[in-house]
């Protein structure tokens, strides 16, 4: 748990509320496959139950997504991570950090939790290895809180899931 | 410039400044001094309409809604296309229970804001108040409508009983065919009363009617190059804060190239009037 950055977060702004309660009703109504919310009265963190895709490397294990949302969200990305353990993957880091676009550079105020979600899957699912990114350890003692692959040097294996 | 002009300038001048020390004084939620700065500089000059205006915002945050009323109406008169005297106004005429009378000026209200700042705070404010006296109008109405839907019903389900036993005491054999037929007619009434009731119930506002980044009903619909719809506002913000692109595909964008998408903003229009509920925010 990253306590320092759940300290500083902000209230979500009126836009922020209005379209994290019409995309919790949505999931309501219309989950993505392999996923499950579990129900907090808590709008601005979300905790996500992942399913390893059956004929994956991660069939038949589970594992728990945490989703953060900032104030001006859908103008920034929420922060997204795995809880740990994280799973064995290599773009995701031993803290849970995970390293895809469209957390950061690629994001657009169109995609949704779902959407998220979805990509994430997808990018379990193409794994061919489980293992750690090659700068695990590098990038895990440097990192302090900070949650950005980006800014750690990641960029390079950045992967683009976005459509 | 003879001497009067001279001393016009003058007045104006310090109807200015009064008009200044009046907004410090709102500032401090000192509304009784704001309205005597005010009330000084309208005396000074009374063919400005801020000063109307402003006087009035004091009178709405003390909730003297009959004062709103002639401030926002004289400044009405001095300039028509003044956006805060038509909203404030409509405020007032809705605590006045003038509910027609109080939703018009707030549209007014709103198209006007929309030609002069489509992005301003205002213009967000303005819809929200609207939509609120358009919900609370739907709830009035609807629960009258469900009710008169009610009775007409119970009263045509007892008409057709009626009708069939009248019929079964003229008809001897084929009383199966009757009473079969019977049921199926109370069925039809059933299926056409929950059709006419389709509207008031409350549901989904189908997709097509909701910008892909708020997910809420459009207000302000603008289109893209890309064919894609967004909520004027909100894309403008994404524009500024998170890129040159459009949302959905990706497709460079800049504002400049935002046009009004009338269709769907007469289709919203269409489908608020028919389903009051979807005002709710």
């Amino acid at each position: 748990m990253t306590s320092s950055s759940a300290a500083a977060r902000k209230n979500l702004s009126k836009i922020a509320c209005n379209r994290l309660q019409k995309e919790l009703v949505e999931w309501q109504v219309n989950p993505p496959t392999g996923f499950k919310h579990k129900v907090t009265d808590n709008l601005q963190r979300w905790v996500i139950e992942v399913s390893g895709a059956p004929g994956t490397l991660y069939a038949n294990e589970t594992y728990q997504l945490q989703v953060d949302f900032p104030e001006n969200y859908p103008m920034e990305a929420p922060q997204v991570i795995f809880l740990h353990p994280a799973p064995l993957h290599p773009h995701i880091y031993s803290n849970g950090h995970i390293c895809l676009d469209i957390l950061y550079d690629s994001w657009s105020p169109a995609m949704t939790v779902s959407s998220i979600c979805i990509s994430i899957l997808s990018m379990l699912s193409s794994s061919t290895v489980k293992q750690r990114p090659e700068d695990n350890d590098r990038y895990v003692k440097n990192c302090r809180n900070g949650r950005s692959p980006r800014r750690q040097g990641g960029g390079s294996m950045m992967i683009k899931y976005s459509n | 410039m003879g001497p009067s002009g001279g001393a016009l300038s003058a007045a104006a001048k310090q109807a200015e400044q009064l008009r200044i020390d009046g907004n410090a004084y709102f500032k401090k939620d000192r509304f009784g001094a704001a309205i005597d700065a005010y009330t000084e500089a309208i005396t000074l000059c009374p063919n400005v309409p801020v000063y109307w205006t402003n006087r009035a915002l004091c009178h709405l945050k003390r909730h003297n809604w009959e004062r709103v009323e002639e401030d926002c109406r004289r400044a009405i008169q001095l300039d028509n296309h003044s956006v805060k005297a038509h909203y404030m106004l409509g405020l007032a005429l809705l605590q006045k229970q003038e509910h027609t009378k109080g939703i018009r000026e707030l549209e007014k209200a709103l198209d006007l804001g929309r030609g002069a700042n489509p992005k301003g705070y205002m213009v967000e404010e303005i819809w929200r108040e609207l939509a609120r006296a358009k919900y609370q109008e739907w709830e009035r109405t609807s629960s009258k409508r469900s009710w008169d839907l009610q009775s007409l019903k119970e009263a045509c389900e007892s008409a057709l009983k009626e009708k069939h036993s009248l019929d079964m005491s003229h008809m001897e054999g084929f009383l199966d065919d009757a009473t079969t037929s019977q049921l199926e007619q109370l069925e039809a009434l059933q299926r056409v009363f929950s059709k006419a009731a389709e509207g008031d119930t409350p549901t989904e506002v189908p997709d097509y009617l909701c910008c892909r980044i708020t997910l809420d009903i459009f207000h302000d619909p603008v289109i893209t190059p890309s064919g894609i719809t967004y909520e004027r506002a909100v894309i403008l913000d994404h524009l500024q804060k998170v890129g040159r692109f459009d949302p959905v595909t990706r497709e460079p964008l800049d504002p400049s190239q935002l046009v009004p998408n009338l269709a769907i903003k007469e289709a919203v229009q269409a489908y608020l009037d028919t389903h009051g509920w979807a005002y709710k925010v």
